[in-house]
């Protein structure tokens, strides 16, 4: 990578003798979009805090433009966060709350509340400037929040799943004005989240993390698409997750062979990803599908995931968009037949 | 508001009223009564008032009183805010349950007990003067002496200052002081800008408490202050024992608390007040 801006090399995080980070390897370039998820407890937080200096790394080494930043205090970096919980200060009214870092700088009261408006302005809240923080919106005090990490001119913003107490409608909205407002930048944003939509849609690159450890960096598609492991296969989207052995060309699996590319030695074992919204199905029998029965289904609006179940016990899901569903005529015991194309599949060397 | 809530609420409407109420109404009434023969009268006449609102040595102690309780609050709010600040960030919550505890001890023994025990500690020939001795200082005289005074304030005071300071600090949302160094701030200017702003009401509320018990406090101004001046309890106690001046008492019992509510007053705004004036 050209120019990266934070590296990270084997960084290792312990907490007693719970290690919250093993390892890590990580290069952020100059004006990326970076999505760190993963599930709790993964130390995508942990990493986030050993960036802005909020933990010391046990082991390795963290730079920033080259810098070596292990012993560099908190206040001394240039790496403003928004906060999970905000973190507004409840004795500022919502100019005051921007105006701190400059304050902290020294920069003159004219030119602070100046420079405060003008980002309240961008946000779109310079009405609520004098309001104290208590009596704004959660959207608001996000964009309060945004305005207070931003208005220094960071080179790096680090964000630590500030969207998840906002409702759905207003995630989408907040999602829109990150998005904008990095490409407008051009500074690097470290988004950590536990919300695959959140991270498919504003990240250029996503780091998947599991046990303290990085298990896939990627673009968005190919995080979809090409699973690198069962743990991101599982994590990320809806896959059906078969295993079998490798013979070669294709993989044998107790529901049949199918073709597959990128698989193990003949003889070894192996295991087929096929995403759920690539699976065709049907009430007439075809040749090659796999007879199923409808066990339950879950509507979340313009695609419907249908669970079912093969003759042996696999479950094996679908996703259809809701208005294809009048067809299918679903009801809980039906029965239907599956199947994907040939280069749906998608094969793990790992099982 | 049904039957069983008002049964329920009795015994404390009760107790207030006969104990609390009455009594102070009677003190407001007797404030305003005449004293003849060492016989106390009823009356409602303002002499009581003019004589002891126009007489130097009432507002000499009066102004004495308001200082040394000042100079208590103060002293106690700067010594115990190191230690409270230790307790609430620098400890475990284990350590912080103990120490809270042990500072609670104090309470267990009678404050007039703790209060002759500093005799030993700072009289003439005392702890302090032979330790200071040693080393060819002193003596100094600590008994008897404002200084006396405001070390019995303190042992009245500081334990709770502490526990009171220690629990407005452990409050404190970490993540607003962490958000505060995230965005430049140095830890000396975190404890100013963001953590003392926090704990505001904690500590206006731990420092109200200290001047109050200092305020009406009889043992810390009589036994190690030596009396002189006379603190307002002192006043009190004098007048009562003077000629039966009940009525003369009972003025500047009013005075204190009509002063006190007056501070309370001001504390309580300030400590909730929810802008500050930056």
């Amino acid at each position: 990578m050209k120019d990266p801006l934070v590296v990270l090399s084997s960084v290792v995080k312990r907490f007693g003798t719970f290690t919250a980070v093993h390892r890590l390897d990580l290069e952020i370039a100059q004006g990326e979009f970076i999505a760190i998820m993963g599930p709790s407890g993964c130390g995508k937080t942990t990493t986030l805090r050993m960036i802005a200096g909020l933990e010391t790394p046990s082991e390795g080494e963290v730079r920033i433009s080259g810098r070596l930043m292990n012993d560099v205090p908190v206040h001394e970096r240039d790496t403003p966060m928004v906060w999970q919980s905000l973190a507004l200060f409840p004795f500022l009214n919502a100019r005051e709350n921007v105006e701190f870092g400059l304050r902290m700088r020294g920069v003159d009261t004219v030119e602070r509340r100046r420079r405060a408006m003008e980002w309240l302005e961008r946000l779109e809240i310079g009405a609520f400037a004098e309001r104290s923080v208590d009596t704004l919106s959660g959207g608001q005090r996000q964009r309060v929040a945004l305005a207070r990490s931003l208005v220094t001119e960071p080179r790096i913003l680090l964000l630590d799943e500030p969207l998840s107490a906002l409702d759905a409608h207003l995630v989408i909205r907040m999602q829109g004005v990150l998005t904008r407002l990095q490409r407008e930048l051009g500074i690097t944003f470290v988004h950590v989240t536990h919300s695959q939509s959140e991270a498919l849609a504003m990240a250029d690159r996503i780091v998947i993390m599991s046990e303290g450890r990085v298990v896939q960096i990627g673009r968005p598609r190919e995080i979809y698409r090409t699973p690198g492991s069962r743990f991101v296969a599982e994590f990320v989207g809806r896959n059906n997750i078969l295993s079998g052995v490798s013979r070669g060309d294709a993989i044998e699996t107790a529901l049949g062979t199918f073709p597959a590319a990128g698989l193990p030695a003949p003889g070894r074992p192996a295991t087929l990803v096929i995403a759920a919204d690539l699976v065709e199905i049907s009430q007439a029998p075809r040749d090659g599908a796999i007879p199923c029965s409808l066990i339950s289904e879950e509507f979340v609006g313009a695609t419907v995931t249908l669970f079912l179940e093969a003759a042996d016990g696999t479950e094996l899901k679908v996703q259809v968009p809701e208005r294809a569903l009048g067809e299918l005529n679903q009801q809980a015991g039906s029965r239907y037949h599956l199947s994907w194309p040939a280069d749906a599949g998608h094969a793990l060397t790992e099982t | 508001m049904n039957r069983f809530a008002l049964v329920f609420r009795l015994p404390i409407i009760v107790w207030q009223g006969l104990f609390f109420l009455g009594p102070l109404f009677f003190m407001i009434a007797m404030s305003f009564f005449l004293v003849k023969n060492y016989r106390m009268e009823e009356a409602f006449e303002l002499k009581n008032w003019a004589r002891m609102l126009t007489r130097g040595y009432v507002w000499d102690s009066y102004w004495y009183t308001l200082g040394m309780a000042g100079s208590a609050t103060v002293v106690a709010t700067l010594v115990a805010f190191p230690a409270a600040f230790a307790l609430a960030f620098r400890v475990s919550a284990a350590v912080r349950r103990w120490v809270i505890f042990l500072l609670i001890i104090p309470f267990f023994t009678s404050y007039l007990v703790r209060t002759f025990s500093w005799y030993v500690i700072l009289a003439e020939s005392g702890v302090i003067n032979t330790g200071l001795g040693t080393v060819g200082f002193g003596p100094y005289t600590m008994l008897n002496t404002p200084f006396g005074t405001v070390v019995g304030y303190l042992t009245l005071t500081l334990p709770l200052v502490v526990i009171l300071q220690t629990v407005a600090l452990a409050n404190i949302d970490r993540n607003l002081v962490q958000a505060a160094r995230n965005l430049g701030c140095s830890p000396p200017r975190t404890l100013v800008s963001v953590i003392v702003p926090l704990a505001k009401t904690g500590l206006i509320i731990a420092a109200l408490f200290c001047f109050i018990l200092s305020f009406g406090d009889f043992v810390a101004p009589y036994y190690l202050g030596g009396s002189k001046p006379p603190t307002l309890p002192i006043l009190i106690i004098d007048t009562t024992k003077s000629g039966q001046q009940w009525p003369r008492a009972a003025v500047v019992a009013v005075m204190m608390m009509l002063t006190l509510f007056a501070i309370a007053a001001t504390a309580i705004w300030l400590a909730y007040r929810r802008r500050s004036a930056s």
